[in-house]
């Protein structure tokens, strides 16, 4: 890359551009917040790397990598929304309207861990069976589909109630999503592990199936000896000591110390921000810098007047066409009134004046580089708007009479005033009338006749629009005739 | 007394030839007034243009129907000018237009005491619209432009 190529990269920025890269970068934030810590993110960076590696295989010119990395990115595009069907709905369907827009959501930092603690604790000494599912980054969408929709505010007693024997979500699984349970009475995908102790039931297989897939934190409460164990990374570990039970919670779900997990989000969300905001630049420069493409404009040349006397009289080229280069979307979204050919009429004088169109004469949006000017001279013909008085002549047709003969004749007024360019009234000597039948004069008298002004720029006096041809018509002696 | 007598005759003459002299100063200061002022010799016209027409013949080195408009049937038109007096040798030029286009032009030479001259031009169905003759004199001044169609 040359010097110049890489000076381009930085100059001739639009705001249009700049407001192109913010707009898109956020719009890419937004999807990292909206699906952060789920699997549909690190597959869509999937895509984006693949995406990336066929790109730069476009432009080595390795063409059977480039179609294959299209042809993944395509099925890709398809498995995820197949695949991820579950948790991109559970995304649109829980999510508000300001959390797809502006909202930054802090996973697990407003879950009352003393809460379910509590009832936690309330569940194994009355030796109720209890299995509740907290999400962390990865989420659980994906993986659990079934139960039923809640939403309510998580309390002690709402948590035992959904888990007292009898009740009709007290089969399946509880999900707490931060200060809410989102959903009870779900069934979780068993593990397969045929390692596990023969202690643990169908409640401590189902948790350690769900961490196998998932990030989550499952605190399992056993019906039959009451015990709790909290389940993470495929480990159960349990608990003898309820007094741990919320130190345990809060070390694996990062709520023991809130402060330094709000910063760590923060830090994590500048960061994905960044991120964003480099991979649109880039993305941007891809597009706008990296295909170079070359147009052909035909440019009208806009003559800037300051003297008002001078009027132009003729130019030898009314447009100029401009070889132009820049991005192809830039090209494809240019148009003609956003290019111009402006040439000042500063120091000419009256006649051909030859004028040079340079650079400094085209005016071309940011981005967008000229190549060639053709034609790159103008020859301009101006004049000064004079007057003139000039001989007024009758135009007569077709024929007289027989026997007749027009002796003389006198137009009224004689001369007229008529206004044009200076160098056009030089060639003129005479302003002839419209055509006069001569048929249907037979005796001496008058008409009125308008002038005809050639060239038409020409302009003629409002007082002469119309001239008196006073003719005098006699009889031919027959001598003549004969003579003749 | 002789001396007297003697002397009268020769005080008249001196007083006659002061007389004389006072009253030729006096008609050539007169003169020298009334003189046209600006007009020397070399601007004097060489002709004075009496008349000049266009017309359909010439006979008799007169013009014959002069006219305005001709008709191209009539197959040639021409342009008669007369100068009267002509104080030396000179050259006319007889300038034929169609419209504002110069097509014929004519140099005539004019001869001491008067002359008449004449030039003409064929007409065609090409020709028809309006034409003027100019007659201008050596110097290129016009004397008299003639206006006139060529028609059906």
């Amino acid at each position: 890359m040359t010097m110049e190529q890489l000076a381009l990269l930085f100059f001739g920025w639009r705001w249009q551009d700049i407001l192109d890269i913010v707009f898109n970068a956020y719009i890419l934030f937004r999807l990292y917040v909206l699906f952060r810590g789920t699997n549909v993110l690190r597959v869509i960076m999937a895509v984006v790397a693949m995406w990336i590696i066929g790109r730069s295989a476009n432009a080595m010119g390795l063409v059977i990598t480039n179609w294959v990395m299209q042809g993944v990115i395509t099925l890709a595009t398809f498995i995820i929304i197949i695949v991820f069907r579950n948790e991109i709905s559970g995304v649109v369907r829980t999510r508000s309207f300001g959390f797809f827009l502006w909202e930054i959501p802090r996973t697990q930092n407003n879950t009352p861990v003393r809460i379910i603690t509590d009832a936690v604790v309330k569940l194994a000494r009355s030796k109720i069976g209890a299995l509740i599912v907290i999400p962390l980054k990865t989420g659980v969408d994906s993986i659990i589909a079934s139960g039923t929709d809640i939403n309510a505010s998580l309390s002690r007693e709402m948590l035992v109630n959904i888990f007292w024997p009898g009740s009709p979500l007290h089969d399946g699984a509880a999900v707490i999503q931060g200060a809410k349970i989102t959903r009870a009475g779900t069934i979780l995908p068993l593990s397969q592990n045929r390692h596990l102790a023969s202690k643990y039931g169908t409640r401590h297989r189902a948790a350690l199936g769900l961490t196998e897939q998932s990030d989550a934190l499952v605190i399992v409460v056993s019906e039959e000896r009451g015990r709790v164990s909290l389940v993470k990374d495929n480990r159960i570990h349990e608990v003898r000591d309820s007094d741990k039970i919320e130190t345990l919670i809060k070390q694996y779900t990062g709520g023991h110390e809130p402060v330094k997990g709000m910063r760590r989000q923060t830090r994590e969300l500048l960061l994905a921000a960044m991120v964003c905001l480099l991979c649109t630049t880039g993305l941007w420069l891809s597009f706008s810098r990296g295909m170079e493409t070359l147009a052909n404009y035909d440019v009208p040349i806009e003559f800037m007047n300051s003297d008002k006397k001078m009027n132009i009289i003729d130019a030898s080229a009314s447009k100029s066409s401009l070889l132009i280069s820049g991005a192809r979307p830039l090209i494809n979204a240019l148009t003609l009134d956003q290019i111009s050919i402006k040439i000042s009429l500063d120091g000419t004088a009256v006649g051909k004046n030859k004028l040079a169109i340079t650079r400094q004469n085209v005016q071309l949006p940011p981005g967008i580089r000229l190549k060639n000017i053709e034609p790159d001279q103008v020859e301009v013909i101006l004049d000064v708007m004079a007057e003139k008085w000039v001989p007024v002549q009758a135009d007569f047709s077709g024929k007289l009479p027989d026997g007749l003969i027009m002796t003389s004749l006198r137009v009224i007024p004689e001369t007229v005033k008529i206004t044009g360019g200076g160098l056009i009234l030089d060639t003129v000597t005479t302003v002839f009338t419209e055509k006069i039948p001569l048929e249907k004069l037979t005796t001496s008298g008058f008409v009125n006749v308008a002038l005809v002004m050639s060239p038409g720029t020409l302009q003629l006096d409002e007082k002469h629009k119309k001239v008196q041809i006073r003719y005098t018509i006699s009889e031919r002696k027959r001598n003549d005739d004969i003579e003749s | 007394m002789i001396t007297k007598d003697s002397n009268m005759p020769e005080f008249n003459a001196r007083k006659l030839f002061f007389g004389l002299s006072r009253f030729l100063l006096f008609c050539g200061l007169v003169g020298f007034l009334f003189m046209p002022a600006g007009l020397s010799l070399a601007d004097q016209p060489r002709m004075i243009l009496a008349n000049a027409v266009v017309c359909e013949r010439i006979s008799n080195f007169r013009p014959v129907n002069p006219a305005v408009v001709f008709s191209v049937s009539k197959g040639e038109v021409f342009c008669f000018s007369e100068f009267d007096p002509v104080y030396e040798k000179t050259a006319i030029f007889h300038n034929w237009y169609k419209k504002d286009k110069l097509i014929f032009s004519m140099r005539l030479v004019l001869s001491v005491p008067k002359w008449s001259s004449f030039s003409r031009v064929q007409m065609r169905d090409a020709d028809k619209g309006p034409w003027r003759v100019e007659i201008r004199d050596q110097e290129n001044n016009i004397l008299k432009t003639l206006r006139f169609s060529m028609s059906d």
